[in-house]
């Protein structure tokens, strides 16, 4: 008697415990992973009634030019801009782990200067760096009057040519920590255990390096990569809080990110064109660009262990 | 095999230099920031950005935090904050709990449901999202709000406990099993205690992550009452945009936070997230 009671109050008892998280991220979170499939097959500005157009976002997507000439230009962008960061992350951070693992004095010190940046928020982070590379900011007094390298200050988020490049340093600026953090935890775990044996067989620095530490840091790097890649093609931050949902100037800096929430929610000038059942049908069509990616380099990454 | 580690004096001055370089493109913006969150005027900041202020201003940073309701931006980002760091932290050790030790048929199934949320960042499922939100009448509030990001921040705090609960030893559990302790207790005695590096870690992501969210909150509220910092910036950014030194000191106001509850624990924090990261 005792025992079923135990039996039953456990299996409550674990209900309890489930249900709430379960829910919380069921309706939350789960749902609308699953509502993203059923939308992106209907016409719906937000409000009103809903219309089942079946496949016509996606043919709509790719074949009329207002929206497929946008798709082209946001995805080719926002793969400009994520191999600038990703080159950014993976060369500066290495290069800069490396050095921190070194005996390098005040190594402890320049640690913690490095991972100031990661807490910031996005927001913070834009406002101050807009303001310090601004053509009467910080960086072009630098620029013109202490350097002279330019006769006339530089406006990085008024060109074209310069917007998209200057956002992704931004992004790099940011989150160049966190590269640095797992890659140094990479050098630092292989250290002990391979290093000495390097040693042994006589290998030089620049041989033990390239023989031993690189090769383990290709984990380090997939996880990055996913981890930047995921960010970078589905959030826009930066882009939406400087350059506003039409990626000015002239959607130089449009990416997936912003192109997704104007088509949501509308863009500057043009709340006509505002359709959910559009921007789930980007949506689906980022996440089906960048999964087989992102599952390629994580298996790869788990067939190692 | 620390000779591979040790540098010459040579070496040592070059790799001082380039890290010194990093420093300074690291701490350049911060501090040009506070420096001219102190100057007295507008054009000090103009004519001379390099230079100390002529008189240190700290009234910047209460004209910033009363000119512009930032007190209630303030707040509302603790409250949205502090909320989803209490519902993640509680909600995912205990789906977590669930999940890794007291596993039963369905219990893969929820799992993978899990994995799928960290898969799929629940940004790109905005439209549905907004439905939802929408007709369980949780638009423009706070609750909607803390839900939302309480739910989007579970499949990752599910994902490293579960890590974490792995690597604990099963025997405690099983002798307080032994002795009659339901699932409740065995959570809240055994298992909690254990966990609360991992547990440490995900509050601070949590913590972090939604204080820093702009996202979401600029999809689900619309009254500015309810805006969190993020949110307040853009409009502090367009009340303030001339006054520079203004706008530097409202920046810092809202970096406060996130610097000091990393500091706190950013030795765990930095531990954890290679963790993580690193043994899966």
């Amino acid at each position: 008697m005792a025992k079923t009671s135990y039996k039953t109050k456990a299996k409550w008892q674990r209900v309890a415990l489930l249900t709430p998280g379960a829910l919380l991220y069921g309706i939350f979170n789960f749902l609308p992973l699953l509502g993203l499939l059923a939308l992106c097959l209907v016409d719906w500005p937000g409000i009103g009634p809903m219309k089942f157009v079946g496949l016509d976002n996606f043919l709509q997507l790719f074949g009329n030019p207002f929206y497929r000439d946008q798709l082209i230009k946001a995805f080719g962008q926002n793969l400009i801009f994520f191999a600038i960061i990703i080159g950014a992350m993976l060369v500066f951070g290495t290069f800069l782990a490396l050095l921190l693992s070194f005996r390098t004095w005040g190594r402890n010190f320049y640690r913690s200067i490095f991972f100031l940046p990661y807490p910031l928020a996005g927001a913070a982070v834009a406002f101050l760096l807009e303001l310090i590379v601004r053509t009467k900011g910080p960086l072009n007094v630098l620029i013109v009057q202490g350097l002279h390298l330019s006769g006339k200050p530089i406006g990085f988020l008024g060109d074209p040519l310069l917007a998209l490049p200057t956002l992704a340093a931004f992004y790099s600026w940011h989150r160049m920590s966190f590269a640095i953090i797992l890659i140094l935890s990479a050098i630092v775990a292989v250290r002990v255990h391979l290093i000495e044996a390097a040693m042994l067989d006589g290998a030089n620095r620049r041989q033990t390096l390239r023989a031993v530490v690189f090769p383990v840091l290709a984990p380090a790097f997939i996880l990055i990569v996913v981890i930047v890649m995921v960010d970078v093609f589905n959030n826009a931050d930066y882009t939406l809080l400087l350059m506003g949902p039409e990626g000015a100037p002239a959607r130089a800096t449009d990416i997936m990110g912003t192109f997704l929430f104007r088509s949501a929610f509308g863009g500057a000038a043009t709340s006509v064109n505002v359709n959910f059942g559009m921007s789930a049908a980007i949506g689906l069509v980022t996440a089906v660009a960048i999964l087989p990616a992102a599952i390629f380099l994580a298996l790869r990454n788990l067939r190692k262990d | 095999m620390d000779k591979l580690f040790r540098l010459k004096p040579l070496e040592q001055a070059v790799v001082q230099l380039i890290l010194i370089v990093w420093s300074a493109i690291v701490l350049f913006p911060i501090g040009i920031a506070v420096l001219n969150s102190l100057k007295p005027n507008l054009g000090e900041v103009y004519k001379a950005p390099f230079a100390l202020p002529s008189t240190w201003s700290f009234g910047n940073y209460s004209q910033a935090w009363f000119g512009a309701h930032f007190s209630t931006y303030f707040l509302n980002s603790a409250i949205i904050s502090l909320s989803c760091v209490v519902i993640v932290t509680v909600c995912a050790s205990t789906s977590a709990f669930v999940i890794v030790r007291m596993p039963f048929r369905g219990s893969g199934f929820i799992f993978g449901c899990f994995m799928l949320g960290v898969v799929i960042p629940i940004r790109l499922a905005m439209a549905p999202l907004f439905v939802i939100v929408k007709s369980l009448n949780l638009l423009d509030s706070l609750l909607g709000v803390i839900l939302v990001q309480s739910a989007s921040m579970m499949p990752v705090a599910v994902f490293i406990l579960t890590a974490f609960l792995r690597a604990v030893p099963a025997e405690l559990e099983d002798a307080a099993k032994m002795d009659g302790a339901l699932p409740f207790e065995i959570y809240w005695r055994v298992v909690l205690p254990l966990v609360r590096p991992a547990l440490a870690t995900v509050a601070l992501l949590t913590f972090v992550q939604s204080w820093n969210e702009y996202f979401l909150p600029l999809i689900f509220l619309r009254s500015e009452q309810n805006f969190p910092i993020t949110l307040g910036m853009t409009q502090f950014r367009l009340q303030f945009d001339v006054q520079w030194h203004l706008m530097f000191a409202g920046i810092l106001i809202m970096l406060i936070p996130t610097i000091v509850a990393f500091l706190l624990a950013s030795r765990q924090f930095i531990e954890g997230l290679t963790q993580g990261g690193l043994k899966e």
